[in-house]
């Protein structure tokens, strides 16, 4: 989540609406002055809110900072801090505006506990979120309504949970709520349902997914479908899609072989170039759950040549580990 | 039901006996067949018998030892009962090359992974399928009468096993829908499903979240002539996954209660969710009903427990469950379990959300 960009749009717009009809140059040039000093046109409790949850984001990116080159202990002790630092700061954000929903999910998040016990207090905020900010007609893309994508942001939230903590069936038809609302689904939602249907083995539905986003293809998609192949125990296809899967996603193989601990999305997930090594790193760790039910997998996977090969490749290349 | 390898052994034996009396008067033969538990007991060599059964009666030697002591064994005495099992099994195959458990039992044993081990029974699943179908063809030939269909079903039940154990191994290796068609095979062959495989695609479905599924299966077992109904654990494990998996805590408490109700323990061996061994031979025959078959159950619905981010390590749905437990255990159940389970993780957990529901008031 972009808070600050959320944040001078929302200012901008708001500015606008105040002044009048402006011609789109016009508003150009508001929209500049806000981007300039968006702190200086805050107004309402809502914006306020909003700035401080922007702020205390990047608070919390800065403090990730140096934390790569930290042990074990201190690591966690760090995150720990930071954790219920945002917790705190998101408390300040509510308090200025109780509506202020990506405070309140970023609340719970900062809570980090584990998936089964935040998914009550999610659901709990969606409803409260849905009667507060979607009581009026929807338009056609709820993404495109910015006091939305908080709504939008806690449903994405409850089915990563609902994937994390082992209900699938519940995760992709959270999913495919979210992608009702906001087709374009900016928020990735599909990738989250690809993931949830190859758990539970149901190939009509993911080839159908597949084809409603015309079959784009992502490192979860790709990962996602290895893992559907190799369950139905249709091991030529599901060779020939984890070679896919490598070839197409730049140190994807790498990313599978050699996972690493990636940190709790607050309160989405991170922006990362399609196919690219970041992409293949959150789907790898989004699927881990799944992965970790089909036990021989990742062996298999490594005793696949063009795997194997893409991998150590990767590694030689970047000076990774191996 | 399940396979129990010695009664198997004795009614292989006893078959054999009276069909070497075929050709008596029946008063002589029933006369002689007097004589056959003793003699089975005491004097085993004296009875009739070929190469094959043979071969299965160091079988079940082999499954007392693998799959009835060893799990409970010293690692001491393990190394004296893995290389006995070891030459049991090879001894049966040299007597009978077609004795398939023997064949299976060995391998299972030298599988370094779950994959390996599934492999190799699909590979050999035709096969054995058509060994099986042909003794059992040559059976309703050879032998008249009853005895023909009870020759009939022995033929067929090296098969049965193979298919139950692909159906389980497909289980543990995330393969589901493969599994389900093992037992759907087991089933079709062996619509009394003396297998048992029923049990493992309960918890199949529960893995697919496939709840009008289980409901097929379940009115399916309702005709089945069983002590259970459709109360065996690993149903009523697969319905409380499927309530859990639905957020619908009330029905997921209602099940467990059930479960607490049909087996004495529950509440402790539901918090322990031990992990143990699958018998090699078969599924371990258990009394229905009792403690051990509820502790066989919830191993094999680990699949399920362990599922999930979890930071106690047992999986979403099995920290849930050991919270459960907790708050239904007598206390002398509580105090066992507080001495096996370190308990303070999930208090702590416990306080924070305490902290959490009072920020949301």
């Amino acid at each position: 989540m972009n808070a600050r960009a959320e944040l001078i749009e929302r200012v901008a717009l708001r500015r606008r609406e105040q002044l009048g009809p402006l011609s789109d140059g016009a508003y150009q040039e508001l929209f500049n002055d806000v981007k300039g000093d968006v702190e200086r046109f805050v107004e309402t409790p809502a914006e306020e809110a909003l700035l401080l949850v922007a702020r205390a984001l990047d608070r919390h990116e800065e403090a990730r900072k140096d934390e790569d080159l930290m042990d074990d202990e201190a690591f966690f002790s760090s995150r720990a801090k930071r954790m219920s630092r945002l917790g705190r700061d998101c408390g300040a954000a509510l308090a200025i505006d109780p509506t202020c929903f990506d405070a309140a999910l970023l609340a719970v998040l900062a809570k980090d506990q584990d998936p089964d016990w935040i998914l009550e207090p999610l659901l709990k905020l969606e409803q409260r979120a849905i009667s507060t900010l979607a009581a009026g007609p929807l338009p056609a893309d709820a993404w495109d309504d910015l006091t939305l994508r908080p709504l939008l942001r806690i449903k994405a939230a409850v089915a990563r949970t609902c994937l994390d903590s082992a209900r699938y069936r519940m995760a992709a038809e959270k999913a495919e709520e979210v992608m009702a609302l906001a087709p374009t689904d900016a928020l990735g939602m599909r990738h989250t349902c690809a993931l949830a249907l190859a758990r539970l083995e149901d190939e009509s539905a993911f080839d159908a997914l597949d084809v409603r986003f015309s079959r784009q293809g992502s490192a979860w998609e790709h990962l996602a479908r290895t893992i559907l192949l190799y369950k139905l125990g249709r091991m030529g296809a599901a060779r020939r899609a984890l070679g896919g899967y490598a070839r197409l996603c730049e140190g994807g193989a790498y990313a599978l072989l050699k996972p690493v601990m990636v940190d709790t999305y607050l309160p989405d997930r991170p922006e990362a170039p399609a196919l690219s090594f970041a992409e293949a790193t959150l789907a790898v760790h989004e699927a881990d759950p799944i992965v970790c039910d089909v036990p021989d997998f990742v062996a298999w996977a490594q005793n696949q040549r063009d795997c194997f090969f893409a991998a150590q490749d990767f590694a030689r290349r970047n000076n990774y580990d191996w | 039901m399940a396979f129990d390898a010695k009664w198997e052994d004795y009614q292989r034996m006893a078959l054999r006996f009276a069909f070497s009396l075929k050709d008596m008067e029946p008063l002589a033969a029933a006369k002689e067949f007097v004589s056959f538990g003793r003699r089975y007991a005491q004097e085993r060599d004296s009875l009739p018998q070929t190469d094959a059964e043979r071969a299965f009666h160091l079988v079940a030697e082999a499954t007392t030892l693998v799959d009835y002591q060893l799990p409970f064994a010293t690692d001491e005495e393990a190394e004296t009962i893995i290389p006995r099992a070891h030459r049991l099994l090879d001894e049966a195959l040299t007597l009978d090359p077609r004795c398939y458990d023997a064949a299976r039992m060995a391998v299972a044993a030298n599988c370094p992974t779950f994959e390996s081990y599934y492999d190799y029974l699909c590979e050999m699943e035709p096969e054995v399928r058509a060994y099986c179908e042909e003794a059992r063809n040559a059976a309703l030939l050879d032998v008249s009468g009853e005895r023909a269909v009870e020759v009939a079903n022995i033929a067929l039940h090296p098969h049965l096993r193979w298919l139950a154990a692909l159906a389980s191994k497909a289980l543990i290796c995330g393969r589901n829908r493969e599994a389900l068609r093992f037992c759907k095979d087991a089933l079709e062959l062996d619509p009394a499903d003396t297998a048992d495989t029923r049990f493992t695609a309960a918890l199949a479905y529960a893995k697919l979240e496939d709840e009008q599924g289980l409901d097929q299966l379940e009115s399916r077992c309702r005709k089945l002539p069983h002590p259970y109904g459709t109360n065996d654990a690993w149903m009523l494990l697969s319905r409380l996954a499927l309530a859990h998996k639905r957020r619908n805590l009330p029905l997921a408490r209602q099940v467990l209660a059930r479960i607490a109700e049909l087996y004495p323990n529950a509440a402790l061996t539901l918090a322990r969710q031990k992990e143990l061994p699958d018998g090699v031979f078969a599924r371990l025959a258990m009394p229905p009903f009792s403690e051990d078959e509820l502790i066989v159950a919830a191993s094999e619905a680990t699949v399920l427990t362990q599922e999930g981010r979890d930071s106690l390590g047992r999986g979403a749905f099995g920290s849930w469950l050991l919270q459960e437990c907790l708050s239904i255990a007598t206390r002398e159940q509580l105090e066992e379990i507080r001495e096996e389970i370190d308990l303070t993780a999930l208090s702590s957990r416990r306080e924070d959300d305490q902290g959490n529901k009072e920020g949301w008031r």
